[in-house]
């Protein structure tokens, strides 16, 4: 049974080591607002800000070229950086949308990044980083499913930026507005295919 | 505000969809947003109303305080209006002194209801050297485009709901207010974008962000009380008179919103 | 505090004023989530109190000097809405109250928030107080914790506030504005509900030593009810959406 938590709601009587919680006294307390299956690995969280980690995939824009470092906008407070590596000869102009992989996070916030790839033309939107997970769902099954109903290139940034270009791409777009809305619901994929599913079809 | 490059993203792919006359809400070009006001949710306040446009909020709260006539109208009641843009309201307001753009949008709100004369102010001299000063501030709670509208709204809104407190000994009795002070006129303001040679009406935040200019018209109906255009985009005279129609049909429904949040 | 001539009756039968025993709150309400830019936020109404608050961050520490390297900085500001008082119109802008309690309200969420999860980065709370009836610092706190819960930072716990003061003989717990006004000591405090650390105390008037342990224990057991309302609130924000 998922349950709400609480910050500072006990969730265990004894220290354990749990995602998103701490140990005082003795005792296990989550420190987020979230989900919590009593013995899963953590507490999931409804809200927040996200932490970037090593091999995150993103999307931003980017801001400006200092010598060969590009300068980043990735929705995210500290400092990020592309970097090129050996092989890479990256040009960039100032306002356009790029994918990349985190090659490093220092002191939680400087954010150096790898493989830049040009995202040419499309759209970015933006949903709450917390919610990233559910848009992209257990082994991709949620993304996959709004790409092939509606033909819509789709790459999602675990800052909560995400890119896409062609098909149907109001309905995409709508449709991961909906996945952020309900994102702690459960039975959801089921319920985005049968939306998108319907609204193809009244079309 | 300075435009990011994330802004320039989002700007640019606005500026697409209204050049194929399509609004990233899926509204008409001459649609409001749906429309919101609650008149009288605060009690210590001599009136107050909240006006909601979409995902834009603005309170106004008035207060009268007895104070002495501007020497120019020494039979007259006074109107002092400021606003706030609440730090809480967006990312890019901050604390500190009220900013050009909070000025602007206070006195752009100002004009609107004072050269409508919708507050009677001779109905507001006490005595000789006494009159109510009528101090209209308007809280944003939160931005998402056309300030404007949203705060004539709820300013007209909470004077239409404004009560004058009793005098007794030349002092407010302000447990005591049953008296509505009187409005001579209701004014509607009507904000319009401009993106490329496209017109719109009610931006939200990032059709504020991408337009080349916005214009801003208060009417009571009859005439127009105030204008106001902002940004560096120029106007021709066929898109104003286009603008000014658009306005004054708008007006009535907008009159019929502030009239029925009154009960 | 304290009184003089006009000091109106607060005790008549053995009630309070508004008819309420010495150990009850007025009615608290809480919405969280209300705005939609500000990162967390949380509207209260507690007696004829309503306060907004809005929480931003974390982000990156502006001015940059001020930022601390090995934790986030909490900025915090309290204000009251020129119309928020039955009196006259006030003057906008912060006075030297509402700095004292930005400061005092910006140090129980130092306590709670977990600012080491964030170093160089700074966390926002907006209180507004649109309307202000007595207890206005402690409506503040309950208000602004829900909204940093809301806003997914990390906390130690979700505090508390409330004020517990003596009106004569009778320790009474959350003063109106006429008790505010006329009581003989009031004693605002905030509270980490899973230990009942005291994270803001005040105090002015007299009390004797007794009273106030007494007084902490009042406010500790009327917190009982104040976790519950904005334990339920958050709840019912993420509950109801999921129909």
């Amino acid at each position: 049974m998922r349950n709400i938590v609480l910050p500072g709601e006990m969730i265990s009587d004894r220290p354990q080591r749990i995602e998103n919680t701490y140990v005082e006294n003795g005792r296990t307390y989550s420190k987020i607002m979230g989900m919590y299956e009593p013995n899963s690995r953590g507490v999931i969280p409804l809200e927040g800000s996200w932490s970037p980690n090593t091999e995150d995939t993103v999307v931003g824009v980017v801001m400006e070229q200092r010598n060969k470092v590009f300068v980043i906008d990735l929705r995210f407070f500290g400092r990020c950086l592309l970097v090129p590596g050996k092989f890479d000869e990256y040009s960039f102009e100032p306002g356009e949308i790029i994918e990349a992989k985190i090659k490093e996070v220092e002191n939680r916030k400087t954010i150096v990044l790898s493989d830049g790839k040009l995202l040419e033309g499309g759209r970015m939107i933006r949903v709450k980083p917390k919610k990233v997970l559910r848009v992209i769902g257990k082994k991709n099954t949620m993304i996959n499913q709004i790409r092939e109903i509606t033909k819509t290139d789709i790459v999602v940034g675990l800052n909560g930026l995400i890119w896409m270009r062609g098909g149907n791409i109001e309905l995409a777009e709508e449709a991961i507005f909906k996945v952020e809305r309900e994102a702690h619901t459960s039975g959801l994929t089921e319920s985005i295919k049968q939306y998108l599913e319907t609204r193809t079809k009244s079309e | 505000m300075t435009m990011d490059a994330m802004d320039t993203v989002k700007a640019s792919h606005i500026r697409t969809m209204i050049a194929g006359n399509a609004r990233e809400d899926g509204r008409g070009a001459y649609d409001f947003r749906d429309i919101k006001l609650t008149a009288g949710l605060l009690q210590n306040a001599e009136g107050s109303a909240q006006a909601q446009i979409g995902n834009t909020t603005v309170l106004a709260g008035v207060k009268l305080d007895i104070e002495e006539p501007m020497p120019d109208t020494p039979k007259q009641g006074n109107l002092i209006m400021s606003a706030e843009l609440l730090p809480l309201a967006s990312e890019a307001y901050e604390t500190g002194p009220p900013s050009p753009q909070a000025i602007e949008f206070g006195r752009v709100v100002d004009r609107g209801i004072r050269h409508g004369n919708c507050i009677d102010l001779e109905s507001l001299f006490i005595e000789d050297e006494k009159v109510w000063t009528v101090f209209i501030d308007l809280y944003v709670l939160n931005y998402d485009g056309n300030l404007f509208d949203a705060g004539t709204l709820a300013a007209m809104g909470a004077l239409m709901n404004t009560k004058v407190p009793k005098v007794e000994d030349g002092e407010a009795v302000r447990e005591d207010r049953t008296k509505k002070m009187k409005i001579n006129n209701i004014v509607t303001s009507t904000t319009f974008a401009k993106i490329k040679d496209k017109i719109i009406l009610d931006p939200n935040g990032d059709e504020e962000m991408a337009a080349d200019c916005r214009l801003t018209i208060a009417t009571d109906g009859e005439k127009v009380k105030s204008m106001q255009k902002g940004k560096s985009g120029g106007l021709f005279k066929s898109e104003i008179e286009e603008m000014l129609g658009t306005a004054f049909n708008k007006h009535k429904g907008l009159k019929d919103i502030l009239e029925s949040s009154q009960v | 505090m304290g009184g003089g001539p006009n000091k109106p009756e607060l005790v008549i039968k053995g009630k309070r004023t508004d008819g309420r025993d010495f150990n009850e709150l007025r009615p608290i309400k809480i919405t969280a989530s209300p705005l939609e830019n500000a990162g967390g936020s949380a509207y209260l109404e507690w007696g004829n109190n309503k306060v907004m608050c809005g929480v931003y961050g974390p982000k990156e520490a502006n001015p940059r000097h001020l930022a601390d390297p090995t934790q986030a900085v909490i900025k915090c500001r309290y204000m009251m809405a020129p119309f928020s008082s039955l009196s006259e119109h006030g003057r906008s802008g912060p006075n030297r109250r509402a700095t004292e309690i930005s400061k005092v309200v910006k140090e129980v969420f130092e306590n709670v928030v977990m600012t080491k999860e964030y170093p160089g980065s700074q966390i926002e709370v907006y209180i507004e107080i649109l309307q202000g009836d007595g207890g206005t610092r402690v409506a503040g706190v309950t208000a602004a914790a829900v909204a940093l819960a809301t806003s997914g930072i990390p906390m130690r716990d979700l505090p508390y506030a409330v004020s517990v003061g003596r009106i004569g003989d009778h320790l009474t717990v959350d003063f109106n504005m006429i008790e505010d006004n006329y009581s003989d000591s009031d004693m605002p405090m905030a509270i980490a509900p899973r230990n009942n650390e005291i994270l803001l105390l005040q105090m002015d008037g007299d009390l004797t030593k007794q009273q106030v342990l007494d007084g902490i224990q009042m406010g500790i057991d009327a917190g009982k009810q104040i976790t519950e309302i904005q334990r339920n609130a958050l709840k019912a924000a993420y509950e109801a959406t999921t129909k």
